[in-house]
């Protein structure tokens, strides 16, 4: 029997003395996305036989409309969805039933009450009967209308249900009635697919992601993709040995729309920034622009650099004298990347897990936010081992391949790209500044004073709302009640009168912190306001910031002549941080339930008494 | 000889049945169908099919996949080959 055989043997066995967690540990490490279809059910059906409960994870609902055969794939992204912590229940609609699904509000997918729909089309619903030699001003109007049909279909939905969206884009064909020519006429077959997954793109709402199926398709080979022998006995519409590509991707996609990804990338130096060892080569024997690997590695710089301009922190954990360790970003002339990109440096001999978790403090991220590169299998195998929560690629042994291998595991999937994200490496570098002033003085007070810092209060509104729902979606720590909204939900209660939604931004001496804390307030009674939700990145704790924005809150209950403040705190694993912070306020408890997992407090208004001093000067904007 | 090969096929087809449903109980017989399992439904005789493509390097074609009503097919199926 061979290796794969002998694993699973032994991972059935491990389920039948049920020791689940174990089973599912092992489990997860054997199969890779794009093994073959017999290897991805195997794993379902061994998975099928673990009690989800026994696992610890979240709970999701996903309402897939295809129009396609869709069980095999249903069966395989069960287990992909748990490899990212979420047990998945899905609902699947009856074949080619899309439109019936989505426009009668009382289907079935709604009596599902699904968190995420996803619409699992693929080209043959692409519906653009466009005449050989069609002019251009004409062209535009069929995939407009092609486009229009899903766009309807989701303005449908989101009247019915508040559930997130993913939409299949065309997975464009290989036949080409016009051969190569159709490169060169915008009505051939192949530019009007590039055309629709265009215009769909451009079209999608607040509440809707694309899935690139076409992306996928020529990823895993379209020779292969449309093997049409299943298309055509059973409807399913793509390669069967492709489900687990297409599962797992879509498993980082959802991980993404519930605020998962990764936020930062721990690299080490030598054989992975550039060629050699600096210490023992010096900067001109390492390898950095010429040569083969030369020009590998500073593709890979510019890849790493690439990332930290999209929002991806970079930090850097190496074992080498720190002075030495930073001489190419300093002084090499091919270097990409400089000091100023990396947040967080840190070069000495301690054991590189002992280093990550430093660099999680000092960044107050979670090291389940963490990617680290390393060149060297010892230090990798190290990592995995001591810190279990910090994803570690495989690297090749060519650094030609490292863009590659980083790339395939869709580490920082997303849905959203704000302002706010361009410059978030440079906000955690600045941050690690305020800390090193920190330390410097005596007491706090002086520190604080001497930030000088400015907040802003707004009202939420279109322009902030991808950064508002980002906070919401992704923050843990400080977060009262972890409420999660889309998009749409947000603009629904920003409408909403009886509802109050702020806004604040930071900025100091060293820098602007952007928006970092967004409260929601309801009028639950004439007397009563509740805090339904208040979160604040935990890059601004203990500054005064939650004063500040506890005087913002009386300050709308005094206007709305409301006699009293409802907080409530909902108790998860990462959320201990504010777990005292109305009693530390001021509000008195009121009631404890769930084994002191969820609490409600009161605030009664008084006069004057109510406001806080803050180091922080309030600008308004409205 | 014939016989002697239709064996053989029949000993490594018994073997695909056994992991695809998963019970190493299952001895197959020539008339064999999915009456007589009661997880065989048309979503496992996909991976049923694929599972026997796979063992025995053939490729059926679209129409032969559904004919596949019993074991005996199958095996005359991979005879052909």
């Amino acid at each position: 029997m061979n290796q794969r055989g002998q694993n699973m043997q032994r991972i059935k066995k491990l389920i039948i003395k049920e020791e689940f967690i174990e089973a599912f540990k092992q489990l997860q490490q054997f199969p890779l996305p794009i093994n073959d279809f017999i290897v991805q059910q195997k794993c379902a059906r061994l998975f099928s036989k673990i009690p989800k409960e026994s696992l610890g994870l979240k709970p999701i609902k996903i309402g897939i409309v295809g129009t396609s055969t869709m069980e095999h794939f249903a069966n395989v992204f069960y287990f992909w969805m748990a490899k990212e912590g979420f047990d998945v229940t899905l609902y699947l609609t009856e074949f080619n039933t899309l439109d019936q699904s989505i426009l009668n509000p009382e289907s079935k997918l709604y009596e599902f009450c699904p968190d995420i729909v996803w619409f699992f089309t693929n080209y043959r619903d692409v519906r653009m009967d466009i005449p050989f030699g069609c002019p251009a001003e004409v062209l535009d109007e069929y995939i407009q209308e092609a486009v229009s049909r899903y766009v309807s279909l989701w303005c449908a939905l989101q009247r019915y249900s508040s559930a997130f969206i993913i939409q299949n884009n065309a997975d464009m064909p290989l036949t080409r009635i016009f051969g190569n020519y159709e490169g060169s006429v915008s009505w051939g077959r192949s530019n009007l697919m590039r055309l629709f997954n265009l215009k769909l793109s451009q079209s999608i709402v607040p509440g809707v992601a694309v899935f690139d199926l076409d992306y996928i398709s020529s990823l895993y080979g379209k020779r292969l993709w449309f093997e049409s022998k299943y298309w055509y006995h059973s409807k399913h519409s793509f390669a069967l040995d492709a489900v687990g590509l297409v599962a797992f991707r879509g498993a980082r996609l959802v991980s993404a729309i519930k605020g998962q990804s990764k936020k930062c990338i721990v690299v080490d130096l030598d054989n992975t920034l550039w060629g050699g060892v600096i210490g023992d080569d010096g900067l001109e024997g390492i390898r950095l622009g010429h040569g083969a690997d030369g020009e590998a590695f500073v593709d890979f710089q510019k890849y790493l650099l690439d990332l930290k301009n999209r929002g991806i922190i970079l930090a850097v954990c190496s074992k080498n004298e720190e002075e030495t360790a930073k001489l190419p970003f300093l002084k090499h002339p091919d270097t990409q990347i400089v000091l100023d990109d990396i947040a967080v440096f840190v070069a000495n001999w301690d054991n590189k897990a002992d280093n990550i978790r430093e660099i999680a403090a000092v960044l107050n991220i979670g090291l389940d936010s963490i990617v680290f590169i390393d060149d060297n299998p010892v230090e990798r195998a190290l990592v995995r081992n001591m810190l279990p929560s910090v994803s570690v690629p495989e690297l090749s042994s060519d650094p030609v391949r490292y863009i590659q291998d980083v790339e395939e595991h869709c580490f920082f999937e997303t849905i959203s790209y704000s302002i706010e994200d361009q410059s978030r490496s440079e906000m955690y570098r600045v941050d690690v500044q305020r800390k090193e002033l920190q330390h410097k003085c005596t007491d706090i007070s002086t520190f604080l004073q001497g930030l000088s810092m400015e907040a802003v209060v707004g009202e939420c509104d279109q322009m902030n709302l991808s950064r508002i729902s980002q906070l919401i979606n992704k923050s843990n720590q400080f977060h009262l009640t972890t409420t999660r909204y889309t998009e749409t939900q947000l603009t629904v209660m920003m409408k909403d009168s009886n509802v109050i939604c702020r806004y604040f931004k930071l900025k100091d001496c060293f820098g602007d912190n952007g928006l970092i804390s967004v409260i929601i307030l309801r009028k639950a009674n004439p007397l009563d306001l509740v805090v339904d939700t208040w979160v604040m990145s935990c890059r601004v704790f203990a500054r005064g910031m939650e004063d500040f924005v506890h005087n913002e809150i009386v300050s709308i209950a005094k206007t709305l002549c409301c006699s009293r403040i409802i907080g409530r705190y909902v108790a998860t694993k990462k959320n201990a941080v504010v777990r005292d912070l109305y009693s530390k306020l001021g509000y008195a408890l009121i009631k404890s339930d769930n084994g002191e997992t969820e609490s409600e407090w009161v605030y009664r208004i008084h006069d004057v008494l109510d406001y806080k001093t803050t180091f922080i000067k309030k600008e308004e904007v409205f | 000889m014939e016989e002697e090969k239709r064996k053989q096929i029949k000993d490594r087809l018994n073997r695909v049945f056994q992991e695809v449903f998963d019970d190493d109980s299952i001895q197959i017989f020539d008339e064999m169908n999915s009456d007589d399992i009661e997880e065989w439904d048309s979503l496992i005789h996909i991976t049923l099919v694929v599972s026997v493509e796979k063992e025995f390097c053939i490729e059926l074609n679209a129409s032969e996949v559904g004919k596949l009503e019993n074991v005996a097919a199958m095996i005359d199926i991979i005879m052909s080959r």
